[in-house]
């Protein structure tokens, strides 16, 4: 195996181009996966030394600009992200410890595509579209498009992502709640990520609701965010909304519970999640 | 096999490496044995070294990735500041010892990212260093011990 430093994007894809080849992020998944030998890359192209993945940028009308390359760490302190995505902040603050957060980046997060992680489910709540660039030149895939299956996603093994985008919805309200009964640095059982908009008057305009671990990718719970639109906030509206989203997971027994645990656990990891965000 | 170039406790190391070495056997091949493997898949914390001032698993860290990077192991940092060693053996934060490099180093990189933490604060930040022994009360007690005198 060899271990290469391209210095920009382009120089990146041509490495890519040869199959056996894999990009490097943070390689918290990486380091674990090659240690493991669960894979045997000839070529790790590391993205560290390119400056075009790195940067948060704040762009008015045009949202949000996370770069591939954005440390989960960097997210957290970063003022953009804490004043304006709280959720994001909030969900890349309660990833395993702080060693991984250090150097695991938003563009492995999304590529990984372990539905268990915490990012993704947040990602999708807040629309947020994933910019990938390869051989055939660039495209922008919303994540509600973005993950496949289990640890497959819409880019090739070919292209890269160079940004997170995330569109600026002024008085969005936004949460996440991730349930871990084992232990708090654990994957969570259940994640829960809503984003919504009320008007003047109390009532919603638009919600999202997405959920990790239940099912073999992120998932977005449509029917039941489509249920509370137009409706005013109330106990009842987000038990029922919860209710239709616990249909709507595929969850799958192990460790961290039963296919029909996790199920019920949506419904109430959803419902309180509903309140805490969109409750008048 | 390669070579390395990195800044190890404020002093160049040059070594040569397996593509796929470890930083964790890296280390500890070149005499640094502060730094120990734990769990080795990133869970426990006791390979926790400084990369560019943040705590990293070494377990899980491929050495090639950090080149020409500033590490800084156990060893470096208690030379370096007397009151993180001082303030372990004074709460006595530890029992048998095994997850104590560990939580030295990362005591030391909370005290970079958030001197000022609270009990919470504190006890979240460690909660990636398991320990056994201790129950944790003496070692949030070094930890608060080691920010005070900052
Ligand atoms: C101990 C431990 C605990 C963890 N706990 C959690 C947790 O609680 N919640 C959670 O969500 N996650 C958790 N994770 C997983 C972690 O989120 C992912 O490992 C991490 O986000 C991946 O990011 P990375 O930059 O380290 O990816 P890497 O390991 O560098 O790469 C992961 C994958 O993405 C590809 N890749 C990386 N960057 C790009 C890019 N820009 N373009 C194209 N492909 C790319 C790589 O080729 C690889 O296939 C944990 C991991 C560890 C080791
Ligand atoms: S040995 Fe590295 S985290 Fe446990
Ligand atoms: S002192 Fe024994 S494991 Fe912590």
């Amino acid at each position: 195996m060899i271990i290469t430093r391209p210095t920009s994007v382009e120089a990146a894809l041509e490495e890519l181009a040869d199959e056996n080849s894999l990009a490097v992020g943070g390689g918290t998944s990486i380091g674990l996966m090659v240690k493991n030998r669960l894979i045997e890359p000839e070529r790790l192209v590391s993205l560290n030394g390119i400056a075009a993945l790195h940067g948060i940028e704040e762009r008015g009308e045009g949202g949000f600009r996370l770069g591939a390359m954005t440390t989960l760490h960097e997210l957290i302190h970063s003022p953009i992200v804490t004043a304006s995505l709280p959720s994001l902040a909030f969900a890349a603050a309660r990833v395993g410890n702080p060693r991984v957060r250090s150097v695991a980046s938003i563009g492995g997060a999304i590529i990984h595509g372990d539905p268990r992680q915490d990012l993704p489910p947040v990602l999708l709540s807040l629309d947020a579209i994933a910019h990938v660039v390869g051989p055939r030149g660039g495209r922008e895939i919303p994540l509600a498009e973005f993950f496949l299956g289990f640890m497959e996603s819409a880019a090739e093994e070919d292209e890269l992502v160079t940004q997170v985008t995330v569109p600026l919805r002024t008085g969005q309200r936004a949460t996440y709640t991730r349930f871990t009964p084992g232990s708090e640095d654990d994957y969570p059982t259940v994640g829960v990520a809503v984003a919504g908009n009320l008007d003047n008057e109390g009532v919603i305009t638009g919600a999202k609701i997405a959920l990790g671990g239940v099912d073999a990718t992120a998932i977005l719970a449509h029917e039941a965010a489509e249920m509370l639109v137009g409706q005013r906030p109330s106990e009842g509206l987000f038990a029922e909304a919860a209710a239709v989203a616990a249909a709507a997971a595929n969850p799958s027994d192990d460790q961290r519970g039963s296919e029909e645990y996790k199920r019920a656990m949506v419904a109430v990891w959803t419902r309180r999640s509903l309140a805490r965000c969109l409750a008048l | 096999m390669m070579q390395l170039e990195i800044m190890l406790n404020g002093e160049p190391l040059s070594a040569e490496i397996a593509s796929d070495a470890l930083l964790v056997d890296v280390l500890r091949l070149n005499g640094f044995t502060g730094t120990k493997e734990g769990c080795g898949v990133g869970v426990c914390g006791v390979c926790t070294v400084l990369v560019n001032d943040l705590p990293v698993a070494s377990c899980i860290t491929l050495a090639a990735l950090v080149e020409g990077s500033q590490i800084w192991t156990v060893e470096g940092l208690t030379a370096k500041d007397e009151n993180l060693l001082n303030a372990f053996v004074e709460k006595e934060g530890m029992q048998c010892g095994i997850c104590t490099p560990g939580q030295v180093v990362s005591c030391y990189a909370l005290g970079l990212e958030n001197p000022k933490a609270n009990e919470e604060e504190i006890r979240e930040y460690m909660s990636g260093n398991l320990c056994r022994c201790t129950g944790y009360v003496t070692i949030t007690e070094s930890v608060r011990q080691y920010l005070a005198s900052k």
